[in-house]
């Protein structure tokens, strides 16, 4: 992970005296400290005396840390599946591949439907972003980005725009334009710029307001008009390797999880985390809001993937079983909320039923991971990409 | 880890940005987990009908399935 602090000099008001003197602007992290250099020596002697502030502030959150689990330990008075005993058991869910699209010469890493419920388009380790027609499986567009592992590919709500990133520490969107001969890496514009590696994007309810998450542990928000940063969400101790928006229409929270085996929740205007969740025990891959947006469900490396309820502030169900060692990639809920479908490090993609914790199916036919599974907007399908170099599309 | 000048100040930092993160979480309102465990299951309950991958549309409106349709000329 890379280091985030380094020292720069401004000139300007002090933060601490207000006087102006040529500052040192120390970022730490998740703030930036422009103070004076003598009040940064004070900081510093204090530092070393105030020992005991240390270890108050310390303890301070050690009790809060502490409360925090008592009261969410309150609200545990029943588990997902009692309160889900009277919903009635699925019966065998008659699913299976439809399509295969091939055409990718290396790991397929992301995919994103069009809410046409039609397009998607998938992004690979080779560099190509490609936008699919899933009915007749012809490759509307093609664009080769300059870099390979392009991790993140997204599709424009008006369906007019993609934005794909990956190793170039970018995030560039490309207009989709009906003319066949024109080249669209030309008119590739980058509008997110991080300092490692991005790992995820999604457009907001407009085309112009994109999200990103990054392998530097943040993630941000930009205009894609004019590639400004209007928000950045500073949380993460480690890379964030996933995030996914609220569904509702006026929702402004996204939830993010990353490499700190740390599932956050963060406001988009304020910038400010509001809820937080650990308890995997490895790095969390994925996450993905339930329906209705008041749960999210996440999958991780420790081979589980977690329902984690957000008005209860906590975990509510556990999707484990011991025949399954391999590390979940990715995952996402049927229409309905019923389903959750999720991808594995051992080729397969496990159905779970959300309410009763219990598997209700398994596909098999993906021959490398699986790196990403999308269930199409209308839920008529599932589709998902895999290091095979295939996409497949289930219904 | 960080600026090597003020390491220890930045721990105080830290610990401080720590304590006030844990404060606006544990001021935040909580629900018994029976409550919102009941609203996701009413969801669902709710919105089962139009879940197409859950009950399964006939061949003819899935555009992905294959209609077997047999033409009798």
């Amino acid at each position: 992970m890379c280091d985030q602090t380094f020292m720069a000099a401004t000139f300007g008001p002090c933060d601490n005296c207000s006087k102006a003197s040529p500052l040192m602007n120390i970022y730490i992290k998740t703030e930036a400290i422009n103070y004076c250099s003598f009040c940064m020596e004070m900081m510093a002697c204090q530092g070393l005396q105030k020992g005991e502030t240390l270890v108050s502030l310390k303890r301070e959150s050690d009790t809060l840390k502490k409360k925090l689990e008592e009261e969410r330990a309150k609200l545990n008075d029943v588990e997902l599946h009692q309160v889900a005993e009277k919903v009635e058991v699925l019966g065998a869910l008659p699913i299976k591949t439809r399509r295969v699209l091939k055409g990718h010469g290396n790991k397929v890493l992301c995919m994103d439907w069009c809410k046409d419920k039609r397009r998607l388009v998938s992004s690979s380790q080779d560099g190509k972003v490609i936008v699919w027609d899933a009915f007749t499986l012809n490759k509307e567009h093609g664009v080769t980005m300059p870099c390979t592992w392009v991790m993140a590919c997204a599709y424009a709500p008006s369906g007019c725009a993609v934005a794909c990133g990956g190793l170039d520490n970018k995030c560039s969107v490309i207009p989709l334009s009906l003319d066949r001969n024109e080249n669209l890496a030309a008119k590739k514009k980058s509008v997110a710029m991080h300092t490692n590696y991005v790992s995820g994007c999604t457009f907001t309810n407009s085309d112009n307001q994109l999200l990103t998450s990054s392998g530097d542990g943040s993630c941000a928000l930009w205009d894609v008009e004019s590639g400004q940063l209007l928000q950045s969400f500073h949380g993460h101790t480690a890379d964030v390797l996933s995030l996914d928006l609220a569904p509702s229409e006026t929702g402004n929270t996204f939830v993010s999880g990353g490499c700190d085996k740390k599932a956050n929740v963060w406001d988009m205007r304020s910038g400010q985390n509001i809820q937080s969740f650990e308890s995997h025990d490895s790095d969390i891959n994925c996450v993905k809001y339930y329906p209705s947006g008041d749960a999210f469900a996440s999958a991780s490396d420790d081979a589980t993937c977690r329902f984690f309820d957000l008005r209860a502030d906590r975990e509510v169900a556990v999707y484990q079983k011991d025949s399954i060692i391999f590390g979940a990639t990715t995952v996402d809920f049927s229409l309905s909320g019923r389903l959750l479908f999720a991808g594995y490090n051992d080729y397969t993609i496990n159905v779970w039923d959300v309410l009763k914790g219990t598997r209700a199916s398994c596909l098999f036919g993906h021959e490398n991971r699986i790196s990403r599974v999308r269930v199409s907007p209308d839920g008529t399908a599932l589709c998902s990409a895999a290091w095979d170099n295939t996409l497949r599309i289930w219904a | 880890m960080s600026g090597k000048m003020c390491s220890s100040s930045n721990s105080v930092i830290q610990a401080q940005k720590l304590v006030d993160q844990l404060r606006v979480e544990a001021s935040m309102e909580r629900f018994k987990i029976s409550l919102s465990a009941a609203d996701l299951v009413k969801y669902c309950q709710d919105h089962r009908r139009s879940d197409p991958l859950l009950t399964g549309i006939a061949a003819s409106s899935n555009p992905f399935k294959d209609k077997k349709s047999c033409v009798l000329l």
